[in-house]
Protein backbone atom coordinates (compact mmCIF):
# COMPACT_ATOMS: atom_id res chain seq x y z
CA UNK A 1 0.00 0.00 0.00
CA UNK A 2 2.76 2.61 0.69
CA UNK A 3 3.98 2.26 -2.90
CA UNK A 4 0.41 2.61 -4.14
CA UNK A 5 -0.04 5.84 -2.18
CA UNK A 6 3.31 7.22 -3.38
CA UNK A 7 2.07 6.79 -6.95
CA UNK A 8 -1.13 8.81 -6.33
CA UNK A 9 0.26 12.31 -7.12
CA UNK A 10 1.83 11.02 -10.33
CA UNK A 11 -1.41 9.37 -11.43
CA UNK A 12 -3.36 12.55 -10.70
CA UNK A 13 -0.80 14.62 -12.62
CA UNK A 14 -1.17 12.31 -15.64
CA UNK A 15 -4.95 12.50 -15.48
CA UNK A 16 -5.01 16.30 -15.17
CA UNK A 17 -2.57 16.60 -18.07
CA UNK A 18 -4.84 14.37 -20.16
CA UNK A 19 -7.86 16.53 -19.33
CA UNK A 20 -5.90 19.67 -20.14
CA UNK A 21 -5.43 18.37 -23.67
CA UNK A 22 -9.13 19.22 -24.09
CA UNK A 23 -9.37 22.20 -21.71
CA UNK A 24 -12.10 24.04 -23.65
CA UNK A 25 -14.43 21.04 -23.39
CA UNK A 26 -13.58 20.67 -19.70
CA UNK A 27 -14.41 24.29 -18.82
CA UNK A 28 -17.64 24.09 -20.78
CA UNK A 29 -18.61 20.88 -18.91
CA UNK A 30 -17.93 22.57 -15.54
CA UNK A 31 -20.12 25.49 -16.48
CA UNK A 32 -22.92 23.33 -17.92
CA UNK A 33 -23.09 21.07 -14.89
CA UNK A 34 -23.09 23.95 -12.39
CA UNK A 35 -25.82 25.67 -14.43
CA UNK A 36 -27.92 22.50 -14.52
CA UNK A 37 -27.79 22.08 -10.71
CA UNK A 38 -28.40 25.80 -10.17
CA UNK A 39 -31.57 25.55 -12.29
CA UNK A 40 -32.84 22.58 -10.26
CA UNK A 41 -32.12 24.37 -6.97
CA UNK A 42 -33.80 27.54 -8.20
CA UNK A 43 -36.96 25.55 -8.94
CA UNK A 44 -36.89 24.02 -5.44
CA UNK A 45 -36.24 27.48 -3.90
CA UNK A 46 -39.16 29.02 -5.77
CA UNK A 47 -41.50 26.25 -4.62
CA UNK A 48 -40.37 26.57 -1.02
CA UNK A 49 -40.58 30.35 -0.99
CA UNK A 50 -44.13 30.02 -2.36
CA UNK A 51 -45.34 27.20 -0.06
CA UNK A 52 -43.21 27.83 3.05
CA UNK A 53 -41.62 24.45 3.76
CA UNK A 54 -41.16 20.87 2.68
CA UNK A 55 -41.72 18.30 5.42
CA UNK A 56 -40.95 20.99 7.99
CA UNK A 57 -37.79 22.23 6.22
CA UNK A 58 -37.70 25.88 5.08
CA UNK A 59 -35.61 27.21 2.19
CA UNK A 60 -32.40 27.93 4.15
CA UNK A 61 -32.49 24.44 5.70
CA UNK A 62 -33.20 22.93 2.31
CA UNK A 63 -30.29 24.94 0.87
CA UNK A 64 -28.01 23.37 3.49
CA UNK A 65 -29.40 19.91 2.66
CA UNK A 66 -28.98 20.44 -1.11
CA UNK A 67 -25.46 21.82 -0.81
CA UNK A 68 -24.41 19.01 1.56
CA UNK A 69 -25.92 16.46 -0.83
CA UNK A 70 -24.07 17.94 -3.80
CA UNK A 71 -20.74 18.44 -2.01
CA UNK A 72 -20.63 14.97 -0.41
CA UNK A 73 -21.67 13.38 -3.69
CA UNK A 74 -19.13 15.39 -5.73
CA UNK A 75 -16.21 14.49 -3.45
CA UNK A 76 -17.18 10.81 -3.42
CA UNK A 77 -18.04 10.67 -7.11
CA UNK A 78 -14.86 12.45 -8.24
CA UNK A 79 -13.06 9.47 -6.70
CA UNK A 80 -15.32 6.87 -8.15
CA UNK A 81 -18.14 7.56 -10.58
CA UNK A 82 -16.55 7.72 -14.04
CA UNK A 83 -13.87 5.24 -13.00
CA UNK A 84 -16.33 2.57 -11.89
CA UNK A 85 -18.91 3.35 -14.55
CA UNK A 86 -16.24 2.69 -17.18
CA UNK A 87 -14.96 -0.49 -15.57
CA UNK A 88 -17.63 -2.46 -17.44
CA UNK A 89 -16.15 -1.26 -20.73
CA UNK A 90 -12.64 -2.08 -19.51
CA UNK A 91 -13.66 -5.60 -18.59
CA UNK A 92 -15.41 -6.12 -21.92
CA UNK A 93 -12.42 -4.87 -23.92
CA UNK A 94 -9.89 -6.63 -21.70
CA UNK A 95 -8.09 -3.40 -20.75
CA UNK A 96 -8.77 -4.04 -17.07
CA UNK A 97 -6.12 -6.79 -17.29
CA UNK A 98 -3.51 -4.04 -17.66
CA UNK A 99 -4.54 -2.62 -14.27
CA UNK A 100 -3.98 -6.00 -12.62
CA UNK A 101 -0.41 -6.39 -13.84
CA UNK A 102 0.86 -3.26 -12.10
CA UNK A 103 2.57 -3.55 -8.72
CA UNK A 104 0.09 -1.18 -7.08
CA UNK A 105 -3.39 -1.57 -5.66
CA UNK A 106 -5.81 -1.81 -8.62
CA UNK A 107 -8.35 0.32 -6.69
CA UNK A 108 -5.81 3.10 -6.13
CA UNK A 109 -4.67 2.94 -9.75
CA UNK A 110 -8.20 3.00 -11.11
CA UNK A 111 -9.45 5.76 -8.80
CA UNK A 112 -6.54 8.17 -9.12
CA UNK A 113 -5.77 7.60 -12.78
CA UNK A 114 -9.31 8.86 -13.39
CA UNK A 115 -9.73 11.34 -10.52
CA UNK A 116 -12.49 13.43 -12.01
CA UNK A 117 -11.68 17.13 -11.85
CA UNK A 118 -14.85 17.59 -13.89
CA UNK A 119 -16.69 17.86 -10.56
CA UNK A 120 -15.11 21.25 -9.89
CA UNK A 121 -18.27 22.97 -11.14
CA UNK A 122 -20.41 20.96 -8.70
CA UNK A 123 -18.04 21.70 -5.83
CA UNK A 124 -17.88 25.45 -6.48
CA UNK A 125 -21.69 25.67 -6.59
CA UNK A 126 -22.12 23.46 -3.49
CA UNK A 127 -19.55 25.38 -1.42
CA UNK A 128 -21.09 28.72 -2.44
CA UNK A 129 -24.61 27.60 -1.51
CA UNK A 130 -23.40 26.00 1.72
CA UNK A 131 -21.50 29.15 2.74
CA UNK A 132 -24.75 31.10 2.43
CA UNK A 133 -26.93 28.43 4.08
CA UNK A 134 -24.78 27.98 7.23
CA UNK A 135 -25.27 31.65 8.01
CA UNK A 136 -29.05 31.44 7.53
CA UNK A 137 -30.00 28.30 9.46
CA UNK A 138 -30.83 28.37 13.15
CA UNK A 139 -27.76 26.48 14.33
CA UNK A 140 -25.60 27.53 17.25
CA UNK A 141 -22.28 26.71 15.54
CA UNK A 142 -19.53 25.53 17.90
CA UNK A 143 -16.22 23.78 17.26
CA UNK A 144 -17.92 20.48 18.06
CA UNK A 145 -20.83 21.12 15.69
CA UNK A 146 -18.43 22.19 12.95
CA UNK A 147 -16.27 19.10 13.51
CA UNK A 148 -19.33 16.84 13.39
CA UNK A 149 -20.51 18.59 10.21
CA UNK A 150 -17.12 18.06 8.54
CA UNK A 151 -16.78 14.46 9.73
CA UNK A 152 -20.28 13.56 8.57
CA UNK A 153 -19.53 15.18 5.20
CA UNK A 154 -16.47 12.94 4.81
CA UNK A 155 -18.51 9.95 5.94
CA UNK A 156 -21.18 10.77 3.33
CA UNK A 157 -18.54 11.09 0.59
CA UNK A 158 -17.21 7.68 1.69
CA UNK A 159 -20.72 6.21 1.34
CA UNK A 160 -20.86 7.51 -2.25
CA UNK A 161 -17.42 6.18 -3.21
CA UNK A 162 -18.09 2.82 -1.52
CA UNK A 163 -21.41 2.27 -3.31
CA UNK A 164 -19.83 3.23 -6.65
CA UNK A 165 -16.96 0.82 -5.93
CA UNK A 166 -19.38 -2.00 -5.16
CA UNK A 167 -21.39 -1.37 -8.32
CA UNK A 168 -18.25 -1.15 -10.47
CA UNK A 169 -16.70 -4.22 -8.85
CA UNK A 170 -19.79 -6.22 -9.77
CA UNK A 171 -18.81 -5.78 -13.44
CA UNK A 172 -15.64 -7.77 -12.72
CA UNK A 173 -17.83 -10.83 -12.17
CA UNK A 174 -21.00 -10.04 -14.15
CA UNK A 175 -19.24 -8.03 -16.91
CA UNK A 176 -22.20 -5.62 -16.97
CA UNK A 177 -23.20 -3.42 -14.04
CA UNK A 178 -24.21 -0.07 -15.54
CA UNK A 179 -27.90 -0.72 -14.83
CA UNK A 180 -27.07 -0.65 -11.11
CA UNK A 181 -25.96 2.97 -11.50
CA UNK A 182 -29.48 3.81 -12.72
CA UNK A 183 -30.85 2.40 -9.45
CA UNK A 184 -28.24 4.39 -7.51
CA UNK A 185 -29.22 7.65 -9.18
CA UNK A 186 -32.90 6.93 -8.56
CA UNK A 187 -32.26 6.91 -4.80
CA UNK A 188 -29.72 9.71 -5.17
CA UNK A 189 -32.47 12.01 -6.54
CA UNK A 190 -34.66 11.19 -3.54
CA UNK A 191 -31.77 11.77 -1.13
CA UNK A 192 -31.83 15.53 -1.73
CA UNK A 193 -35.22 15.82 0.03
CA UNK A 194 -36.10 15.32 3.73
CA UNK A 195 -36.49 11.60 4.39
CA UNK A 196 -39.62 12.14 6.48
CA UNK A 197 -41.70 13.09 3.39
CA UNK A 198 -41.37 9.52 2.04
CA UNK A 199 -43.35 6.42 3.08
CA UNK A 200 -41.79 4.31 5.83
CA UNK A 201 -40.73 1.37 3.57
CA UNK A 202 -38.75 3.82 1.43
CA UNK A 203 -37.22 5.36 4.55
CA UNK A 204 -36.11 1.89 5.69
CA UNK A 205 -34.64 1.19 2.27
CA UNK A 206 -32.70 4.47 2.26
CA UNK A 207 -31.19 3.79 5.65
CA UNK A 208 -30.23 0.15 4.94
CA UNK A 209 -29.67 -1.47 1.54
CA UNK A 210 -29.58 1.81 -0.39
CA UNK A 211 -28.10 3.95 2.39
CA UNK A 212 -28.30 7.29 0.61
CA UNK A 213 -30.28 8.71 3.53
CA UNK A 214 -26.81 9.14 5.06
CA UNK A 215 -25.61 11.11 2.05
CA UNK A 216 -27.24 14.32 3.29
CA UNK A 217 -30.50 14.01 5.19
CA UNK A 218 -29.27 12.26 8.36
CA UNK A 219 -26.17 14.45 8.95
CA UNK A 220 -27.95 17.71 8.10
CA UNK A 221 -30.98 16.80 10.26
CA UNK A 222 -28.61 16.04 13.17
CA UNK A 223 -26.84 19.38 12.64
CA UNK A 224 -30.15 21.24 12.53
CA UNK A 225 -31.49 19.32 15.55
CA UNK A 226 -34.40 17.90 13.55
CA UNK A 227 -35.89 14.46 14.26
CA UNK A 228 -34.56 11.60 12.16
CA UNK A 229 -37.17 8.90 11.44
CA UNK A 230 -36.33 5.34 12.52
CA UNK A 231 -32.86 6.24 13.85
CA UNK A 232 -33.81 8.78 16.53
CA UNK A 233 -30.84 9.35 18.89
CA UNK A 234 -28.72 6.88 16.90
CA UNK A 235 -28.66 9.29 13.96
CA UNK A 236 -25.47 11.07 15.05
CA UNK A 237 -23.54 7.84 15.49
CA UNK A 238 -25.12 6.37 12.36
CA UNK A 239 -24.11 9.29 10.16
CA UNK A 240 -20.48 9.02 11.33
CA UNK A 241 -20.34 5.23 11.11
CA UNK A 242 -22.08 4.92 7.72
CA UNK A 243 -18.99 5.94 5.73
CA UNK A 244 -16.43 3.64 7.39
CA UNK A 245 -18.95 0.78 7.38
CA UNK A 246 -19.76 1.27 3.68
CA UNK A 247 -16.03 1.48 2.85
CA UNK A 248 -15.35 -1.76 4.74
CA UNK A 249 -18.15 -3.55 2.87
CA UNK A 250 -17.01 -1.97 -0.39
CA UNK A 251 -13.42 -3.13 0.15
CA UNK A 252 -14.55 -6.70 0.94
CA UNK A 253 -16.77 -6.77 -2.12
CA UNK A 254 -13.98 -5.33 -4.29
CA UNK A 255 -11.53 -7.98 -3.09
CA UNK A 256 -14.03 -10.74 -3.65
CA UNK A 257 -14.71 -9.53 -7.20
CA UNK A 258 -11.01 -9.09 -8.04
CA UNK A 259 -10.39 -12.65 -6.88
CA UNK A 260 -13.28 -13.92 -8.99
CA UNK A 261 -12.45 -11.78 -12.02
CA UNK A 262 -12.96 -13.83 -15.15
CA UNK A 263 -12.40 -11.26 -17.87
CA UNK A 264 -14.81 -11.23 -20.76
CA UNK A 265 -13.18 -14.22 -22.43
CA UNK A 266 -10.07 -14.55 -24.59
CA UNK B 1 15.30 -24.13 -10.21
CA UNK B 2 12.42 -23.40 -12.57
CA UNK B 3 11.41 -19.74 -12.86
CA UNK B 4 7.88 -20.80 -13.85
CA UNK B 5 6.22 -24.08 -12.91
CA UNK B 6 2.73 -25.09 -13.94
CA UNK B 7 1.36 -28.33 -12.59
CA UNK B 8 -1.97 -29.86 -13.66
CA UNK B 9 -3.42 -26.41 -14.31
CA UNK B 10 -7.06 -26.16 -15.24
CA UNK B 11 -9.15 -23.07 -15.80
CA UNK B 12 -12.87 -23.51 -16.14
CA UNK B 13 -15.08 -20.56 -17.02
CA UNK B 14 -18.73 -20.80 -16.01
CA UNK B 15 -20.94 -19.14 -18.57
CA UNK B 16 -24.72 -18.73 -18.59
CA UNK B 17 -26.39 -21.03 -21.10
CA UNK B 18 -27.87 -18.99 -23.95
CA UNK B 19 -31.03 -20.31 -25.53
CA UNK B 20 -31.90 -19.49 -29.10
CA UNK B 21 -34.62 -17.03 -30.11
CA UNK B 22 -36.68 -14.46 -28.25
CA UNK B 23 -38.47 -17.13 -26.18
CA UNK B 24 -35.13 -18.56 -25.19
CA UNK B 25 -33.93 -15.16 -24.05
CA UNK B 26 -37.05 -14.77 -21.87
CA UNK B 27 -36.67 -18.30 -20.44
CA UNK B 28 -33.03 -17.46 -19.71
CA UNK B 29 -34.19 -14.73 -17.36
CA UNK B 30 -35.86 -17.28 -15.10
CA UNK B 31 -33.62 -20.34 -15.36
CA UNK B 32 -29.97 -19.91 -14.57
CA UNK B 33 -28.28 -22.76 -16.38
CA UNK B 34 -24.57 -22.64 -16.88
CA UNK B 35 -22.12 -24.32 -19.18
CA UNK B 36 -18.55 -24.93 -18.18
CA UNK B 37 -15.85 -23.98 -20.65
CA UNK B 38 -12.53 -25.66 -19.96
CA UNK B 39 -10.08 -23.10 -21.34
CA UNK B 40 -6.98 -24.76 -19.88
CA UNK B 41 -7.06 -28.50 -19.32
CA UNK B 42 -4.41 -30.12 -17.15
CA UNK B 43 -1.37 -28.26 -18.43
CA UNK B 44 2.03 -28.86 -16.82
CA UNK B 45 5.41 -27.42 -17.77
CA UNK B 46 8.51 -25.84 -16.29
CA UNK B 47 10.47 -22.91 -17.66
CA UNK B 48 14.06 -22.28 -16.63
CA UNK B 49 15.62 -18.82 -16.16
CA UNK B 50 16.80 -17.29 -19.43
CA UNK B 51 14.62 -19.44 -21.67
CA UNK B 52 12.56 -18.02 -24.53
CA UNK B 53 9.36 -19.99 -24.95
CA UNK B 54 6.73 -19.62 -27.62
CA UNK B 55 3.18 -20.52 -26.56
CA UNK B 56 1.36 -21.45 -29.71
CA UNK B 57 -2.15 -22.49 -30.54
CA UNK B 58 -5.19 -21.55 -32.59
CA UNK B 59 -7.85 -19.09 -31.39
CA UNK B 60 -9.56 -20.31 -28.23
CA UNK B 61 -6.76 -22.75 -27.39
CA UNK B 62 -6.25 -21.19 -23.96
CA UNK B 63 -3.03 -19.27 -24.63
CA UNK B 64 -4.13 -15.92 -23.20
CA UNK B 65 -5.81 -17.62 -20.24
CA UNK B 66 -2.52 -19.32 -19.35
CA UNK B 67 -0.65 -16.00 -19.63
CA UNK B 68 -3.28 -14.39 -17.39
CA UNK B 69 -2.78 -17.09 -14.76
CA UNK B 70 1.00 -16.67 -14.87
CA UNK B 71 0.68 -12.91 -14.47
CA UNK B 72 -1.78 -13.17 -11.57
CA UNK B 73 -4.81 -11.79 -13.43
CA UNK B 74 -6.76 -15.03 -13.22
CA UNK B 75 -6.86 -17.74 -10.57
CA UNK B 76 -6.50 -21.37 -11.73
CA UNK B 77 -9.54 -23.56 -11.04
CA UNK B 78 -7.31 -26.50 -10.12
CA UNK B 79 -3.58 -27.18 -10.22
CA UNK B 80 -0.81 -24.79 -9.32
CA UNK B 81 1.10 -22.07 -11.09
CA UNK B 82 4.31 -20.77 -9.55
CA UNK B 83 6.21 -17.81 -10.91
CA UNK B 84 9.53 -16.95 -9.27
CA UNK B 85 8.62 -19.35 -6.48
CA UNK B 86 5.25 -17.87 -5.59
CA UNK B 87 1.59 -18.12 -6.57
CA UNK B 88 1.00 -15.15 -8.89
CA UNK B 89 -2.62 -14.46 -7.91
CA UNK B 90 -2.05 -14.51 -4.16
CA UNK B 91 1.15 -12.43 -4.46
CA UNK B 92 -0.07 -10.35 -7.38
CA UNK B 93 1.65 -7.09 -6.50
CA UNK B 94 5.02 -8.66 -5.61
CA UNK B 95 4.83 -10.76 -8.75
CA UNK B 96 3.92 -7.75 -10.89
CA UNK B 97 7.04 -5.90 -9.72
CA UNK B 98 9.27 -8.62 -11.14
CA UNK B 99 7.60 -9.28 -14.45
CA UNK B 100 6.84 -7.24 -17.55
CA UNK B 101 3.71 -7.78 -19.62
CA UNK B 102 2.89 -6.62 -23.13
CA UNK B 103 -0.55 -7.09 -24.63
CA UNK B 104 -0.42 -6.86 -28.41
CA UNK B 105 -3.98 -5.66 -28.70
CA UNK B 106 -4.34 -3.59 -25.51
CA UNK B 107 -2.19 -0.54 -25.02
CA UNK B 108 -0.82 0.37 -21.61
CA UNK B 109 0.39 3.78 -22.79
CA UNK B 110 -1.57 6.96 -21.99
CA UNK B 111 -3.29 7.72 -25.26
CA UNK B 112 -3.32 11.52 -25.14
CA UNK B 113 0.11 12.07 -23.60
CA UNK B 114 3.66 11.79 -24.96
CA UNK B 115 5.26 8.33 -24.67
CA UNK B 116 7.82 9.75 -22.24
CA UNK B 117 5.07 10.56 -19.71
CA UNK B 118 3.90 6.93 -19.60
CA UNK B 119 7.52 5.83 -19.10
CA UNK B 120 7.94 8.36 -16.31
CA UNK B 121 4.78 7.13 -14.57
CA UNK B 122 6.15 3.58 -14.69
CA UNK B 123 9.32 4.84 -13.02
CA UNK B 124 7.18 5.73 -9.99
CA UNK B 125 4.92 2.69 -10.20
CA UNK B 126 7.90 0.31 -10.25
CA UNK B 127 9.98 2.50 -7.95
CA UNK B 128 12.94 2.50 -10.35
CA UNK B 129 15.95 4.47 -9.06
CA UNK B 130 16.53 7.55 -11.25
CA UNK B 131 20.02 6.59 -12.56
CA UNK B 132 18.90 3.09 -13.52
CA UNK B 133 15.79 4.51 -15.18
CA UNK B 134 17.88 7.00 -17.18
CA UNK B 135 20.29 4.26 -18.31
CA UNK B 136 17.51 1.86 -19.31
CA UNK B 137 15.55 4.58 -21.08
CA UNK B 138 18.60 5.68 -23.08
CA UNK B 139 19.48 2.08 -24.00
CA UNK B 140 15.92 1.13 -25.01
CA UNK B 141 15.42 4.38 -26.92
CA UNK B 142 18.50 3.61 -29.00
CA UNK B 143 17.80 -0.10 -29.47
CA UNK B 144 14.19 0.44 -30.48
CA UNK B 145 14.86 3.66 -32.39
CA UNK B 146 12.31 5.68 -30.41
CA UNK B 147 14.13 9.04 -30.26
CA UNK B 148 12.04 10.46 -33.10
CA UNK B 149 8.71 9.95 -31.38
CA UNK B 150 9.24 9.59 -27.64
CA UNK B 151 7.92 13.13 -27.08
CA UNK B 152 4.87 12.72 -29.30
CA UNK B 153 1.39 11.82 -28.00
CA UNK B 154 0.67 8.11 -28.29
CA UNK B 155 -2.43 8.77 -30.42
CA UNK B 156 -0.16 10.09 -33.19
CA UNK B 157 2.03 6.97 -33.41
CA UNK B 158 1.87 4.16 -35.93
CA UNK B 159 1.10 0.68 -34.63
CA UNK B 160 4.73 -0.35 -35.06
CA UNK B 161 6.00 2.67 -33.11
CA UNK B 162 3.43 2.06 -30.39
CA UNK B 163 4.37 -1.59 -30.04
CA UNK B 164 8.06 -0.68 -29.69
CA UNK B 165 7.09 1.79 -26.96
CA UNK B 166 4.93 -0.85 -25.21
CA UNK B 167 7.83 -3.30 -25.18
CA UNK B 168 10.26 -0.64 -23.94
CA UNK B 169 7.85 0.31 -21.15
CA UNK B 170 7.57 -3.32 -20.03
CA UNK B 171 11.37 -3.56 -19.79
CA UNK B 172 12.19 -0.29 -18.01
CA UNK B 173 12.17 -1.94 -14.58
CA UNK B 174 14.42 -4.85 -15.66
CA UNK B 175 11.84 -7.59 -15.22
CA UNK B 176 13.07 -11.13 -14.74
CA UNK B 177 10.33 -12.44 -17.00
CA UNK B 178 8.71 -10.75 -19.98
CA UNK B 179 5.28 -12.01 -21.03
CA UNK B 180 4.07 -10.97 -24.46
CA UNK B 181 0.56 -11.73 -25.67
CA UNK B 182 0.67 -11.61 -29.48
CA UNK B 183 3.27 -8.84 -29.72
CA UNK B 184 3.48 -8.79 -33.52
CA UNK B 185 -0.22 -8.90 -34.32
CA UNK B 186 -1.17 -6.34 -36.95
CA UNK B 187 2.40 -5.14 -37.54
CA UNK B 188 3.88 -4.80 -41.01
CA UNK B 189 6.84 -6.95 -42.09
CA UNK B 190 9.48 -4.36 -41.18
CA UNK B 191 8.00 -3.64 -37.75
CA UNK B 192 7.68 -7.37 -37.03
CA UNK B 193 11.32 -7.85 -37.92
CA UNK B 194 12.44 -5.04 -35.57
CA UNK B 195 10.39 -6.45 -32.69
CA UNK B 196 11.60 -10.02 -33.24
CA UNK B 197 15.27 -9.05 -33.46
CA UNK B 198 14.97 -6.89 -30.36
CA UNK B 199 13.25 -9.60 -28.29
CA UNK B 200 15.80 -12.22 -29.36
CA UNK B 201 18.56 -9.80 -28.36
CA UNK B 202 16.97 -9.06 -24.97
CA UNK B 203 16.67 -12.78 -24.26
CA UNK B 204 20.19 -13.70 -25.37
CA UNK B 205 22.12 -10.72 -24.06
CA UNK B 206 20.16 -9.61 -20.99
CA UNK B 207 19.06 -13.08 -19.93
CA UNK B 208 15.43 -11.99 -19.59
CA UNK B 209 13.12 -15.00 -19.69
CA UNK B 210 10.55 -14.55 -22.46
CA UNK B 211 7.17 -16.21 -22.83
CA UNK B 212 5.19 -15.15 -25.83
CA UNK B 213 1.92 -16.25 -27.34
CA UNK B 214 1.51 -15.91 -31.05
CA UNK B 215 -0.20 -17.14 -34.16
CA UNK B 216 2.86 -16.28 -36.19
CA UNK B 217 5.36 -19.11 -36.37
CA UNK B 218 8.11 -16.83 -37.57
CA UNK B 219 7.97 -15.15 -34.13
CA UNK B 220 8.79 -18.51 -32.60
CA UNK B 221 11.41 -19.46 -35.15
CA UNK B 222 13.30 -16.21 -34.61
CA UNK B 223 12.85 -15.70 -30.88
CA UNK B 224 12.04 -18.96 -29.14
CA UNK B 225 14.13 -22.11 -29.23
CA UNK B 226 11.39 -23.83 -27.23
CA UNK B 227 7.79 -24.24 -28.23
CA UNK B 228 4.75 -25.13 -26.17
CA UNK B 229 1.84 -26.00 -28.39
CA UNK B 230 -1.73 -26.19 -27.12
CA UNK B 231 -5.14 -26.89 -28.53
CA UNK B 232 -8.52 -27.11 -26.79
CA UNK B 233 -6.72 -26.21 -23.59
CA UNK B 234 -4.51 -29.31 -23.75
CA UNK B 235 -0.77 -29.55 -24.17
CA UNK B 236 0.12 -31.02 -27.56
CA UNK B 237 3.84 -30.50 -27.66
CA UNK B 238 6.58 -29.11 -25.45
CA UNK B 239 10.11 -29.08 -26.74
CA UNK B 240 12.57 -27.64 -29.18
CA UNK B 241 11.10 -26.32 -32.38
CA UNK B 242 13.18 -28.64 -34.56
CA UNK B 243 11.75 -31.62 -32.67
CA UNK B 244 8.21 -30.60 -33.55
CA UNK B 245 8.43 -31.95 -37.08
CA UNK B 246 9.33 -35.40 -35.80
CA UNK B 247 6.80 -35.24 -33.00
CA UNK B 248 4.00 -34.42 -35.38
CA UNK B 249 5.14 -37.10 -37.82
CA UNK B 250 6.14 -34.71 -40.59
CA UNK B 251 8.60 -36.11 -43.06
CA UNK B 252 11.42 -34.47 -44.96
CA UNK B 253 11.01 -33.96 -48.69
CA UNK B 254 13.56 -35.26 -51.19
CA UNK B 255 13.72 -34.08 -54.79
CA UNK B 256 15.73 -36.06 -57.32
CA UNK B 257 16.44 -34.63 -60.78
CA UNK B 258 17.60 -36.76 -63.71
CA UNK B 259 19.19 -36.04 -67.12
CA UNK B 260 16.92 -38.63 -68.74
CA UNK B 261 13.61 -39.95 -67.38
CA UNK B 262 14.44 -43.17 -65.52
CA UNK B 263 10.75 -44.26 -65.40
CA UNK B 264 8.99 -45.23 -62.15
CA UNK B 265 11.28 -45.60 -59.16
CA UNK B 266 10.36 -47.44 -55.97
CA UNK B 267 12.48 -47.03 -52.83
CA UNK B 268 12.27 -48.61 -49.35
CA UNK B 269 13.68 -45.53 -47.69
CA UNK B 270 11.38 -42.99 -49.36
CA UNK B 271 7.84 -42.78 -50.70
CA UNK B 272 7.25 -41.32 -54.15
CA UNK B 273 4.63 -38.57 -53.97
CA UNK B 274 4.98 -36.72 -57.29
CA UNK B 275 6.50 -37.98 -60.52
CA UNK B 276 7.29 -35.27 -63.10
CA UNK B 277 9.44 -37.49 -65.27
CA UNK B 278 12.82 -35.78 -64.96
CA UNK B 279 12.02 -34.66 -61.40
CA UNK B 280 10.67 -37.00 -58.73
CA UNK B 281 9.49 -35.95 -55.26
CA UNK B 282 9.75 -38.30 -52.29
CA UNK B 283 8.92 -38.19 -48.60
CA UNK B 284 11.59 -39.82 -46.46
CA UNK B 285 10.19 -42.64 -44.34
CA UNK B 286 12.34 -42.03 -41.27
CA UNK B 287 14.19 -39.25 -39.48
CA UNK B 288 17.24 -41.52 -39.50
CA UNK B 289 17.31 -41.91 -43.28
CA UNK B 290 20.21 -40.01 -44.83
CA UNK B 291 20.85 -38.97 -48.43
CA UNK B 292 23.54 -41.60 -48.48
CA UNK B 293 20.95 -44.30 -47.67
CA UNK B 294 18.83 -43.12 -50.59
CA UNK B 295 21.77 -42.95 -52.98
CA UNK B 296 22.90 -46.42 -51.95
CA UNK B 297 19.45 -47.82 -52.59
CA UNK B 298 19.15 -45.92 -55.88
CA UNK B 299 22.45 -47.28 -57.19
CA UNK B 300 24.47 -45.68 -59.97
CA UNK B 301 22.44 -46.85 -62.96
CA UNK B 302 20.35 -43.67 -63.23
CA UNK B 303 21.43 -40.38 -64.77
CA UNK B 304 21.06 -38.40 -61.53
CA UNK B 305 21.92 -34.70 -61.99
CA UNK B 306 20.76 -33.03 -58.77
CA UNK B 307 19.47 -33.91 -55.32
CA UNK B 308 17.69 -31.66 -52.88
CA UNK B 309 16.61 -32.43 -49.29
CA UNK B 310 14.07 -30.05 -47.71
CA UNK B 311 13.00 -29.83 -44.09
CA UNK B 312 9.20 -29.46 -43.92
CA UNK B 313 8.09 -25.87 -43.43
CA UNK B 314 7.04 -25.49 -39.78
CA UNK B 315 3.88 -23.62 -40.71
CA UNK B 316 2.92 -26.39 -43.06
CA UNK B 317 3.63 -28.99 -40.37
CA UNK B 318 1.29 -27.33 -37.93
CA UNK B 319 -1.36 -26.57 -40.50
CA UNK B 320 -1.34 -30.22 -41.60
CA UNK B 321 -1.55 -31.29 -37.97
CA UNK B 322 -4.63 -29.15 -37.25
CA UNK B 323 -6.25 -30.14 -40.56
CA UNK B 324 -5.74 -33.84 -39.78
CA UNK B 325 -7.19 -33.24 -36.34
CA UNK B 326 -10.27 -31.53 -37.77
CA UNK B 327 -10.72 -34.29 -40.36
CA UNK B 328 -10.51 -37.02 -37.75
CA UNK B 329 -12.93 -35.12 -35.50
CA UNK B 330 -15.36 -34.78 -38.43
CA UNK B 331 -15.05 -38.48 -39.23
CA UNK B 332 -16.15 -39.54 -35.76
CA UNK B 333 -19.71 -40.95 -35.57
Amino acid sequence: MPRSLAVVPHLVRMYVRTRMEYRGAMLLAWFAQALSYAATYTAIALLLLRFGNLGGWDWSEMALLLSFHLLAYSIGASLSFTQFRNIEEQVRLGTFDAVLIKPVSPWVYLVFSGLNIGYAGHIILAVGLMAWAVTQVAVDWSVLTALYFLASLISAAMVTAAIMTMIGATALVWVRSKHLFSIFFGFWELARYPLNIFPVPLQILMLTVAPLGFLAFVPVAVTLGKPVPLLGDWALFGSLAAGPLAVTLGALHWRHCIRNYQGAGG
Amino acid sequence: MAIIAASGVEKIFRQPKRQAGFGGAIRGLFSQEFTEVRAVDGISFEIQPGEAVGYLGPNGAGKSTMIKMMTGILVPTTGTVEVLGREPHSHRITNAAEIGVVFGQRSQLWWDLPVRDSFDLNRHIYDIPAPRFADNLARLTTMLDMAGYIDRPVRQLSLGQRMRAEIAMALLHDPKILFLDEPTIGLDVVAKDVVRKFLADVNRNSGTTIILTTHDLVDIEEICPRLIMVDDGKLLFDGELNRLRTALGSRRRLKLEFGTDPGPITLKTAQLVTDEGLAKHFLLESEQTSILDVLTELGSVHDLTDIKLEEPDIEEVIRTFYQNKLTSAGARP
